[in-house]
């Protein structure tokens, strides 16, 4: 791999190194389609080579982790592009999806995320029931009918902008209402409780 | 004997097949029909549920030896999918006729195996490894994907897969399902915490009812004579209509001579007859007020000695739980709402439940009554009664819905003000007052609307109920009239006899609408103290326990394991040992695992696998009092709890002399500043008394360990809070305290540690890197780039 290895008790101590490191750390790095090429892998996943402009020194990696700073109120914008162990470093970030990178190369990105963002839109509320500190969901979602369970605290149901909700089940699976007032009356009148 | 039943659960588990149509599926694959985890070839499988185009459905992990296979099926349209809590064994197990597709991924080549998260779920993604070729080493794929409720089982198979590819031993014990039993025994339902094993059908709320009960006995004679005063109002209410109409009208008025005998006076004197009546009246009203401040007085002296009682049980058993138990998100809450269901409890015993059998007696007698006089008139007068109650029926949960609205609107209004109110120097400081307000009239903005839909729908409530109240009074004035008019049939008084028992019914017919939502209300409250009262702690005293008299002091651990969250370790086969009377330093960086350690040391919790020692015996073989009473940790949070600072001081030995406690705190540098304050030792502090600066309470919590006099000391980043002239003077608090103990001391600046005998370096909960100071200086690893980093560091500062 074509990356510097900063880490590693082996290695002699370096301050200079360290800084630097630090220093990396203090600066966004935009990634362009000027300066980077990224690649689908055979497994399904995206491979990421990036000239750095100063160096002109190119980083393979061979899998690359796609993060969105603002997933609620942002979704094209400030995308982060991320090491995918467990320290989750930043390679660098893509200020605009539209503009700055191929059509390809966002499809590309966009399919990593929608795995990363998977969250099923709730369409319809059959019922809601509350009992013993738990709410009892039976709801029709785009991904078929699914029944789950909250905590009925303020955590669980969460406004996401004034029609938005965000709705997050004992085991922290996510559903959505894009826009509740779209609900019908009826289906308000048990959500009530959390707006 | 329970500990019996456990184990028999365990094998039961242990031994669960793998469904027979799985097993046929994967039958071509040259693997036995009846698959038993453990027995052969299988090793464990999981069911997943969610198939490669993010599609919800069944499918299934099975993890054998050398390869996994992953089963996913065709989504049927119109299935409904099933999340934590909602899954029964029913759904769970049943079989749908699908189109499966089978994957078989050997594993002879996997360089690792990794779940990776997704903000609702996770994937699992499989690395190859091909020594031959180096371009495809480290090729990943994506083999199954999941949703969080099967977070914990994927896991599982993820900490497996792990051991595998560095060829170690699977202990049979990774194999066994550890998990709390998921399902009430009765229906099947999945219960929606499985720390609570509460289903939510299958609840008996008789059984609460009479154990809450229980709780009435040592009243019952208050309580009995409480149930006369109610039988008495109930029946003087019956009697004083009819006093007022039939016989002051019916009887004296109209100068019945009957009555008159009847009360035996002579010679037709309707005066001293008017006489008697009117005194019968009014010793009536006497006796019913009487008997009013009776029951009052008796409910007052029941109700808050029970509240105190059942506050007292809930108090004392939740000291008796586990920590984890109170830093748990959903019981943490549950517990701020206990104290109150106390006295939601008692009210309904003492209010309701007696108002209730007053009431059903009430509305019979008066019906009866009714009926007995007349008829027709009863019946005028009852049929509005059903209405009456059904308006409240419909209408008091919809505006009690309305005032939880505004309750709830209020309630983050005031918080929206705390947050203000205790942000105010950020507030000032970026010059946002006014936004501040803008913030602050959105959320008035909706208590003024919620209280506006209150009182609107409280408004069409009472007029709708009165309507109603008064159609049934007026009915019976009307007919009633019609009959003393046209048929003569009936006289004045019972007419007016009527209209008093159609005003006294719509009291009762208005309770009974709500009763039954405050009995709902009162058995969640109940069950709720119940829970806590009948919580088990994780972390129990054994009943054997060893007591030590005397320890020595050393402390050890031995391939500790152990996550908050059970499969997120946060540490990961941890050993160290710490002889009787040395220091041993804990170094890493924040979130390495360094204060997991204190706990498990602490026992506030146990590890998942792994011991540790105290003195070579198990620290969960000792009694709590072994246990706490050798071991003592002065850690960064310093809590003062309210009470003067002596009490403070001595909180750990209640027993302690004055002179102790002003020795403690000269050793501990505090007794100067504490003489300095205007009411030394009596000082009031925590979280109502005066305020302390980090030092202050740092000096006071160390005092408070200095009395304790523990063998055993835990230095918890004691030091951490406060600045480097008063860590200085600290320090040497410190360098008092830890002579002649087994020290444990963390921190992140290494120069408070330099006297330790040992050090261990802690990152991602693993040991990497153990020795004296010099040894690990001479290795130049971590510590060592630690260490010139932090003296680096200061001295670009200057400080050093």
């Amino acid at each position: 791999m074509g990356m510097k290895q900063f880490e590693g008790a082996d290695e002699e101590f370096n301050l200079e190194q360290m800084e630097a490191e630090t220093e990396q750390m203090l600066r966004l790095r935009y990634i362009t389609k000027a300066n980077a090429v990224f690649e689908r892998t055979k497994g399904g996943f995206v491979a990421l080579d990036l000239t750095d402009a100063d160096t002109k020194e190119t980083e393979h990696y061979d899998r690359i982790r796609v993060v969105r700073s603002f997933p609620f109120t942002d979704r094209n914008h400030y995308v982060s592009i991320r090491t995918i162990d467990e320290k989750s470093k930043e390679i660098g970030m893509i200020l605009d999806m539209e503009k700055d990178i191929t059509p390809e190369t966002r499809a590309m990105l966009e399919e990593q995320m929608d795995i990363r963002y998977f969250t099923p839109i709730i369409t319809k509320i059959h019922s809601i029931k509350d009992e013993y500190g738990h709410a009892y969901f039976d709801v029709e979602t785009e991904q078929g009918p699914c029944k789950f369970v909250i905590y009925m605290n303020s955590s669980s149901v969460v406004n996401l902008s004034d029609v938005r909700l965000l709705i997050t089940d004992l085991d922290g699976n996510r559903f959505e209402i894009p826009d509740f007032t779209r609900l019908s009356a009826k289906e308000l009148k048990m959500l009530d409780l959390f707006l | 004997m329970s500990k019996k039943k456990k184990n028999g659960n365990m094998t039961e588990q242990l031994s669960e097949k793998l469904p027979a149509h799985i097993s046929k599926l994967l039958k071509p694959y040259g693997l036995k029909e009846e698959l038993v985890p453990a027995g052969g070839e299988l090793l464990i499988w999981t069911d997943i549920d969610m198939n490669d185009r993010l599609e919800f459905t069944r499918g299934y992990l099975v993890l054998c030896k050398e390869r996994l296979f992953v089963l996913v099926s065709e989504p049927v349209p119109g299935e409904v999918h099933f999340f934590k809590g909602r899954e029964t064994l029913a759904t769970k197990t049943q079989t749908v006729n699908r189109e499966w597709t089978v994957k078989e991924h050997s594993l002879s080549d996997m360089k690792s195996m990794k779940i990776e998260r997704t903000v609702g779920g996770g994937c699992l993604v499989l690395t190859h490894k091909n020594p031959e070729d180096e371009k495809a080493d480290g090729e990943a794929e994506t083999i199954a994907f999941f949703s969080n409720h099967h977070m914990g089982s994927t896991t599982r198979v993820e900490r497996i897969c792990e051991k595998l590819a560095k060829n170690e031993e699977i202990k049979p014990d990774m194999l066994e399902k550890k998990d709390k039993e998921e399902f009430c025994p009765k229906c099947g339902m999945m219960y929606p915490d499985t720390n609570r094993k509460i289903c939510p059908k299958c609840m008996n709320k008789k059984s609460i009812l009479f154990r809450t009960m229980g709780y009435l006995k040592p009243y019952w004679k208050r309580l009995f004579v409480m149930m006369l005063c109610f039988l008495m109002t109930a029946g003087l209410n019956i009697v004083w209509p009819y006093l007022n109409g039939t016989v002051l009208y019916d009887k004296v008025l109209r100068h019945d001579p009957d009555f008159l005998k009847l009360i035996g006076i002579p010679g037709g004197s309707f005066v001293t007859a008017l006489l008697i009546v009117v005194i019968t009246m009014v010793v009536t009203k006497i006796v019913m007020q009487a008997v009013g401040i009776l029951q009052g007085v008796l409910t007052a002296t029941i109700v808050p000695d029970l509240v105190k009682r059942m506050k007292t049980d809930v108090f004392s058993s939740m000291g008796k739980l586990s920590i984890s138990f109170f830093t748990s998100k959903q019981t943490g809450s549950l517990m701020t709402r206990v104290m109150s269901d106390a006295e939601e409890v008692t009210g309904f015993f003492i209010d309701g439940l007696p108002y209730f059998l007053i009431n059903v007696f009430s509305i019979l007698a008066t019906s009866v009554v009714m009926f007995m006089m007349n008829p027709v008139l009863a019946v005028s007068a009852l049929v509005f009664m059903p209405i009456a109650f059904l308006i409240s029926w419909r209408m008091l949960p919809r505006l009690w819905h309305r005032y939880g609205r505004r309750h709830r609107a209020t309630r983050s209004l005031n918080s929206r003000v705390n947050d203000n109110l205790r942000g105010a120097r950020v507030v000032k400081a970026f010059g946002q007052e006014e936004s501040e307000v803008g913030r602050f009239d959105k959320s008035n903005e909706r208590v003024r609307n919620a209280d506006m839909a209150v009182m609107n729908y409280d408004n069409k409530f009472s007029a709708l109920y009165s309507a109603a109240e008064n159609f049934a009074s007026l009915t019976v004035y009307v007919i009633g009239a019609y009959l003393i008019i046209r048929q003569h049939s009936i006289s004045l008084g019972t007419l007016i006899t009527f209209t008093g028992y159609v005003s006294q019914l719509t009291g009762p017919m208005d309770f009974m609408s709500f009763f039954f939502r405050w009995y709902t209300n009162c058995m969640n409250s109940a069950q709720r103290m119940f829970e806590i009262i009948d919580a088990v702690p994780e972390i129990q005293e054994k009943p054997d326990a060893i007591h030590l008299d005397h320890i020595d002091g050393t402390v050890e651990m031995q391939h500790v394991t152990f996550g908050y969250e059970k499969h997120k370790p946060v540490l990961k086969d941890v050993s160290l040992k710490v002889k009787s009377g040395e220091m041993l330093g804990i170094v890493g960086r924040s979130g390495a695992g360094k204060t997991t350690i204190v706990n498990l040391i602490s026992r506030l919790y146990d590890p998942q696998e792994g011991v540790v020692l105290l003195d070579g015996h198990d620290v969960r073989d000792l009694s709590f009092e072994t246990l706490r009473g050798y071991v003592a940790m002065v850690s960064q949070e310093t809590y003062m709890f309210m009470g003067t600072v002596a009490e403070n001081i001595a909180y750990a030995r209640k027993d302690a002399t004055r002179a102790e406690i002003v020795r403690a705190a000269v050793l501990a540098s505090a007794h100067d500043f504490i003489c300095r304050m205007p009411d030394g030792y009596d000082t009031m502090i925590g979280s109502t008394g005066r305020e302390l600066s980090g030092g202050e309470r740092q000096r006071i919590s160390i005092a408070r360990a200095i009395l304790a006099n523990p063998k055993i000391l835990i230095l918890d980043e004691a030091t951490a809070a406060v600045d480097t002239e008063t860590e200085q003077a600290i320090q040497q608090s410190i360098n008092l305290l830890i002579k002649g103990r087994t020290t444990i001391s963390i921190a992140h600046r290494l120069s408070t540690l330099r006297d330790a005998n040992t050090l261990v370096v802690i990152d991602e909960g693993k040991v990497v890197e153990e020795g004296t100071h010099e040894e690990l200086l001479a290795k130049k690893g971590v510590y060592y780039k630690l260490k010139e980093l932090q003296t680096k560091a200061l001295a670009l500062k200057g400080i050093e």
